[in-house]
């Protein structure tokens, strides 16, 4: 049975810049050393582009999300997320912004005391003015896509760790955001729930690829073969990985 | 801390009128549900302590008052002692006690486990879900379960007086003088005061913990006292305001 796929209508928020990547730092401190110019961050990402930045405890890598969805504003330089620096947004523009943009925080995130369907339900149901109807088709169609059908109705704590983590992806891709950012979002899956995970968030509704940014302490090899660029963070600052992604094509798309 | 508070509040009424159509389903749903733990587990409690503090105060005062034959007088100790004042302090307390520990324990634990930095990274203010529902919650079970004291009261305090020999005529007759329109609406503006007390320095001291676990239980006690102050200095405010 093919369901018509639900296409999520945002409210009226802070225009994004046309032609913007979607995620941009530039000499940003990750590591709160004001005296340490050489120790800065700058990354772009373009559209479709999934890039990772792997790094031990000590890197900074733990700010990159923070930072990108404007949860914390940057001791330096500048964060854009489409343009827009996303920190010095006003409280409600910030909200209303961030829903252009996925987000699966350390962990996973999800509320305790709901369901696993309803914490995929979550976003759709308070951050768009859907009909409850569209609003539980929207969340069929995930629950479905990231095979949660099983489980949905367990709480966080009662389900396996991969399930915890499907349903905190079906949450950050819920809004059908053009960039996602993943906080160490492989850790304690196998390879083969990785990739699967990794290849769903990256594919938008319409089928086009997604800007991803993940963290990740290292990369299986399945996974590095999902990735258009690695990039290696030491010490608060960006390093391109020589071993590089798996899709070439992507790399050369001119976003840097 | 007032300019806080008074900013927690702000916010709280403003999320009000961000709802989004399902969201008001969903806030209509942890609303049902605040209701369902405040007020109606705590109907026997309540109906039982109402009834106990009744029974207790007019059969002394029957008693005391009969010996200078002033029993007439027993309206006035039941609606002013019992109904007016009373009544909605025990009951703004009891709420406390059950409600304002657990809404200040969950908004805490909600902020150390990130849930509330999930709820803003995903575009959802924390305050829609998480504050407004049992602000309103509070609001309409501490109303509620004031008038089911004063109704048990009313009650419980002719078993006291029946027992010492008083009709119902006459006690209805004697609690009914001064019994006013008043006092009714006088406790229903207290139970929305009241209410929106328990929710609001319960959920502002839950939410207010950063450093981890170790804080949730010292956020319950300044919440619960908080609001312990806050109802006691409302009462006060409300006897000048109705004298």
């Amino acid at each position: 049975m093919t369901a018509t796929r639900v296409s999520i209508v945002l409210g009226p928020g802070v225009a994004e810049i046309a032609g913007a990547p979607p995620l941009v730092y530039r000499d940003v401190d990750l590591l709160g050393r004001a005296d340490r110019a050489d120790r800065r961050f700058s990354l772009t990402i373009g559209p479709g582009e999934v890039v990772a930045a792997i790094g031990d405890e000590d890197s900074g890598i733990e700010q990159l999300g923070g930072l990108a969805l404007g949860l914390e504003p940057p001791a330096t330089g500048a964060v854009e997320a489409f343009g827009v620096p996303i920190a010095l947004l006003p409280y409600y523009d910030l909200l209303a912004f961030r829903r252009r943009l996925g987000y699966l925080p350390t962990g996973d995130g999800l509320l305790q005391n709901l369901s696993l369907k309803d914490n995929v339900a979550l976003p759709v149901r308070f951050a768009t003015d859907h009909r409850l109807r569209e609003v539980e088709a929207r969340v069929a169609q995930l629950i479905d896509d990231f095979r949660l059908r099983s489980i949905q109705t367990l709480r966080p704590a009662q389900a396996n760790e991969e399930d915890r983590r499907r349903a905190a992806m079906a949450r950050a891709v819920a809004l059908n955001p053009k960039l996602v950012v993943l906080e160490l979002p492989f850790v304690g899956l196998t390879s083969r729930a990785a990739t699967d995970l990794l290849d769903k968030v990256s594919r938008g509704d319409d089928g086009t690829r997604r800007a991803v940014l993940l963290t990740s302490r290292d990369l299986t090899p399945s996974v590095r073969g999902l990735v258009t660029r690695i990039v290696r963070v030491v010490d608060g600052a960006a390093a391109e990985d020589k071993s590089g992604g798996g899709r070439p094509e992507v790399r050369e798309s001119g976003w840097r | 801390m007032f300019g806080g508070l008074a900013r927690f509040v702000v916010r709280a009424v403003r999320a009000a009128a961000r709802l989004t159509r399902a969201g008001r389903w969903v806030m209509l749903r942890v609303l049902i549900n605040q209701i369902r733990f405040t007020a109606l587990q705590a109907i026997g409690l309540v109906a039982f302590l109402a009834a106990i503090l009744a029974f207790l105060v007019i059969s002394q005062s029957i008693r005391q008052l009969g010996r200078f034959g002033a029993v007439d007088n027993l309206g006035t100790i039941m609606v002013v002692a019992v109904i007016r004042e009373l009544g909605p302090l025990l009951t703004a307390l009891i709420v406390v006690s059950r409600s304002g520990t657990a809404i200040a324990a969950e908004m805490a634990t909600n902020r150390v486990m990130g849930e509330v930095t999930a709820l803003e990274a995903m575009g959802i203010d924390p305050y829609i879900y998480l504050v407004l529902p049992r602000m309103l919650g509070a609001i309409v079970s501490v109303a509620t379960l004031m008038v089911l004291f004063d109704a048990t009261a009313l009650v419980s305090g002719y078993v006291a007086a029946a027992t010492s020999g008083m009709a119902l005529s006459r006690y209805m007759a004697i609690v009914l003088k001064t019994l006013s329109a008043k006092d009714v609406w006088l406790t229903l503006v207290k139970g929305v005061f009241f209410g929106a007390s328990v929710a609001i320095f319960c959920s502002y001291h839950g939410l207010a913990v950063k450093a981890g676990p170790t804080e949730i239980p010292q956020a319950v006690t300044r919440g619960v006292v908080a609001t312990i102050v806050a109802i006691f200095v409302l009462s006060a405010v409300f006897v000048v305001i109705a004298t």
